[in-house]
């Protein structure tokens, strides 16, 4: 039974080397997390060699651990220095990191904590108990559903539009033109690439992350000739402060929301903790019971995003185990390890009594995983804290040190260091002319996936464009992005039409 | 202490100093340090898997470790690009598999197959389709018959790749097969197990975890022999049903052209010892490649150049053009 395979898989956790790694794990994925340009993929790219000489069960903890963490740990520099470490990370800047400026930045170190804490624990016990027939749905997942799913993303730049639609929208499209550099992925053809062999792989992601929110950040402040306030009184020793029980029962709605919107999402292999990140916050923007107030520092934009990360990892894991498919980068990389030690995930791991140990040991381990991490968190936080009193000009030379060299670390080019300067600068001047980053980003993430899942779906249905609409799972996601798109549009109108003047959202920029 | 005493002091260090330096300070022996191992491909994967197995035994060996860098992108052009751009010192190589060298095919490569030198065969896996078990068809035949009357859905890597001159060959032999190109490995088995395709052309190690699990089996292999391996002895090949295209599935370890050779054929005697350890073999077996895979460098370049030139004979007589 899976309580009984349960229990032996947690015993073997416990063994000191299996929590040794799990430990270590969870530091090196906070420490990758909060350093701009590396992230939790790098993290476990980077801990993939050690794995070499280890039984696999540490191995998989370890690469776990670091993954979990790596969705947890890049909030800290979001909320408290505006620096998104990861994609997933973006949407914490918006409500977290003006709750921290608003003089509650322990408060909202504390949301997030817990909203980490619960998104792991819950998505991992429901990820154990329906594993089986989860699995059945990811693989029902077709091209039209995955464009429709990517859709519904974009449509959540509605939501992130903040005061000018037309600048997010605009804003959008630079992301997707940016998205189209390279090789097209169908046809092999060259597209703005200009002959340069660096731009055929197509501009980096960390590039456009790296740049936009990192460099360009440093910029601003050297336009305000370094003279912004810190973001929080550094002086005062600031610790996690936790949410009350009857502010936790307050926003229930969006705690259960999200943790099923992440868990759900994280088992569609492709859409990564970033995906349910965003759609997270924009569902919370579209549907949530304090909407017109999100972005202006609401415990709810910071625990949707958050949990929605976190449960996907979860979420991710359970593919990879029952049918070997990796749904992100890092799963990718568990699945590397395995491999490494000869072990091939899939329905054949379930079947073996000795590999049904192994299954049991990582899925116990998560438990122990999230447990562990958000304890680490806890005291990290006043580590990183204290990193505040850091002057601005040296904290700045050191986030611009960390962006270049973590720009040049991902593929050992020079280009992806001149990719991010360009990419900064063009952060800046959109910080400056009042256009959003935010839906640049989306569409620079969600663009190759939609774009690849659209041109697949009309040679798949020889050009109909029906097909979105003839699944129940795409039609209803399609569904559901007009609704996004049509309904902030008809609230628009009609709050012209009454004159009044539109509600001061100070959307997230 | 006497100026004397000193003297043979500093006498002493210099003389260790001198003692401590090498011979001939350049080029003393190669490699004096690390060799780049260039992965065209993403960790984990079989060229990834290739690089860690061969570096690992070679390292013992000649001393030096071989760190792998995993450069992918482009079909694996953008680490051969890295390759080409990197000095003919013999520290740098990298893995050329049938996937990336299919696309010297194409109108306009991107680099002209005379620019490496390769030092192996490192392995081969024969390439085929495979069908889901959910599936009604459980011989090729009854499949082509299916075929021959309504179209069915291929996934394959994507347009000009060797799935696309396979099936494309297949056309003409009057199968109505639509192609459906997945770039990501993980949505082209999905697509082939979910039921979103007919059929999935693959290679035999890389759908092995689908293979052993009962998720799916090949209907066809096409290769110059049947396999020995016991699971795919019963599985027919191309040529008995008059198919003349086999291009399998290889994976090389090349150097840049004008790379020393005395460096070259230390790596290449290298690569030999590597090809007989049975830590190797056991790699063949995961991979379900032909245990007789291994085709030293004397060889290696007219095998690569055999299998070039059937991927363009097949595009010519396949009207596949620009793609």
């Amino acid at each position: 039974m899976t309580f009984v395979d349960l229990g032996h898989g947690l015993a073997h956790v416990f063994q000191p080397f299996d929590l040794l790694m799990l430990v270590t794990g969870l530091l090196v994925g906070m420490a990758v997390s909060i350093m701009p340009g590396l992230g939790l993929v790098m993290g476990v790219i980077l801990a993939l060699p050690f794995t070499y000489r280890m039984p696999i069960e540490p191995s998989i903890i370890l690469l776990t651990a670091i993954y979990f963490s790596g969705t947890y740990a890049g909030c800290f520099t979001a909320i408290l220095y505006r620096i998104p470490g990861e994609p997933m990370d973006v949407p914490m800047l918006w409500d977290g990191h003006a709750m921290a400026k608003r003089g509650a930045p322990a408060k909202a170190l504390g949301w997030a904590l817990v909203a980490a804490l619960i998104g792991g624990l819950v998505s991992s016990a429901v990820m154990v108990a329906i594993a089986g027939p989860l699995s059945s749905v990811a693989l029902s997942f077709d091209s039209p559903d995955y464009f429709a799913a990517v859709f519904f993303g974009l449509t959540t730049v509605v939501a992130l539009a903040g005061r000018s639609l037309p600048n997010a929208i605009i804003s959008l499209c630079v992301g997707l033109l940016v998205a189209t550099v390279g090789i097209d992925s169908t046809y092999g053809t060259d597209r703005f690439t200009f002959g340069v062999p660096i731009l055929e792989d197509g501009i980096q992601l960390v590039a456009i992350l790296v740049g936009t929110y990192g460099l360009s950040e440093v910029l601003t402040r050297i336009g305000q000739g370094l003279r912004v306030s810190q973001p929080n009184d550094a002086d005062r020793s600031v610790a996690t402060e936790f949410p009350t029980l009857s502010e936790l029962i307050a926003i229930r709605i969006t705690i259960i929301r999200s943790t099923i919107l992440g868990t759900l999402i994280g088992i569609v292999p492709g859409a990564g903790a970033t995906i349910t990140s965003f759609i997270s916050y924009g569902i919370e923007k579209q549907y949530g019971r304090r909407r017109h107030l999100l972005g202006t520092g609401l415990p709810e934009g910071i625990v949707a995003p958050q949990i929605g990360a976190t449960a996907s990892v979860a979420g991710h894991m359970i593919p990879l185990l029952t049918l070997g498919l990796p749904g992100s980068g890092a799963t990718a990389v568990i699945l590397a390890a395995f491999l490494l030690h000869g072990v091939q995930p899939g329905p054949m791991l379930f079947q073996d009594p000795k590999s049904t140990l192994l299954v049991y040991t990582i899925l116990s381990s998560m438990f122990v995983s999230v447990i562990g991490m958000c304890l680490l968190g806890f005291f990290w936080i006043r580590v990183v804290v204290k990193v505040l009193k850091i002057p601005q000009g040296i904290l700045s030379a050191i986030v611009v040190m960390f962006c270049l060299v973590g720009a040049y670390a991902n593929r050992n080019d020079l280009a992806d260091v001149w990719m991010i300067v360009f990419f900064g600068i063009l952060g800046y001047l959109f910080e400056k002319f009042a256009f959003p980053i935010a839906p640049l980003v989306l569409g620079a993430i969600l663009g190759p996936i939609g774009e690849d899942s659209f041109v697949r779906s009309m040679i798949a249905s020889g050009n109909d464009w029906l097909v979105f609409f003839k699944d129940p799972i795409s039609a209803a996601l399609m569904g559901a992005s007009a609704l996004a798109l049509g309904y902030p549009l008809l609230r628009e109108v009609l709050s012209r039409r009454q004159r009044q003047p539109l509600p001061a959202s100070g959307g997230p920029r | 202490m006497s100026v004397a005493r000193k003297c043979v002091w500093i006498g002493a260090l210099l003389l260790a100093l001198v003692l401590s330096a090498p011979a001939t300070p350049a080029q003393a022996r190669y490699p004096d340090h690390p060799i780049d191992f260039i992965v065209p491909w993403g960790p984990g994967g079989g060229a990834d898997l290739l690089a860690r197995t061969a570096g690992k035994i070679m390292a013992h060996d000649l001393g030096a470790s071989f760190p792998v860098l995993n450069v992918p992108g482009a079909t694996g052009m953008v680490g051969m690009t890295k390759l080409l751009t990197s000095p003919a010192d013999g520290y740098t190589l990298a893995v050329l598999i049938g996937d990336t060298y299919a696309l010297l095919a194409r109108p306009r490569p991107a680099f002209d197959p005379k620019q490496v030198i390769p030092l192996a065969i490192m392995i081969q896996q024969p390439s085929g389709y495979w069908v889901s078990t959910k599936s009604p068809w459980k011989t090729w035949p009854e499949f082509v018959a299916s075929a021959k009357q309504h179209p069915l859905k291929v996934a394959i890597l994507g347009y000009g790749s060797a799935d696309d001159i396979t099936t494309s060959y297949l056309q003409t032999k009057g199968l109505k097969l639509t192609e459906i190109p997945y770039a990501k490995p993980v949505l082209r088995y999905t697509s082939i197990i979910g039921g979103h395709t007919d059929l999935l052309y693959e290679q035999t190690g890389d759908v092995r975890s689908y293979f052993d699990g009962g998720e799916i089996r090949p209907l066809i292999l096409f290769y110059p022999r049947r396999l020995t391996i016991p699971q795919f002895k019963d599985v027919p090949i191309g040529t008995e049903f008059g198919y003349t295209v086999d291009l399998p599935q290889f994976r090389s370890i090349v150097v840049k052209a004008g790379t020393p050779p005395a460096i070259v054929k230390l790596l290449a005697d290298e690569l030999a010892k590597v090809a007989k350890t049975a830590e190797w073999k056991t790699y063949l077996q995961s991979q379900y490649a032909d245990p007789d895979s291994y085709i030293p460098m004397d060889g290696a370049r007219q095998f690569m150049n055999a299998w070039l030139d059937q991927a363009r004979k097949f595009r010519a007589l396949t009207n596949m053009g620009a793609r």
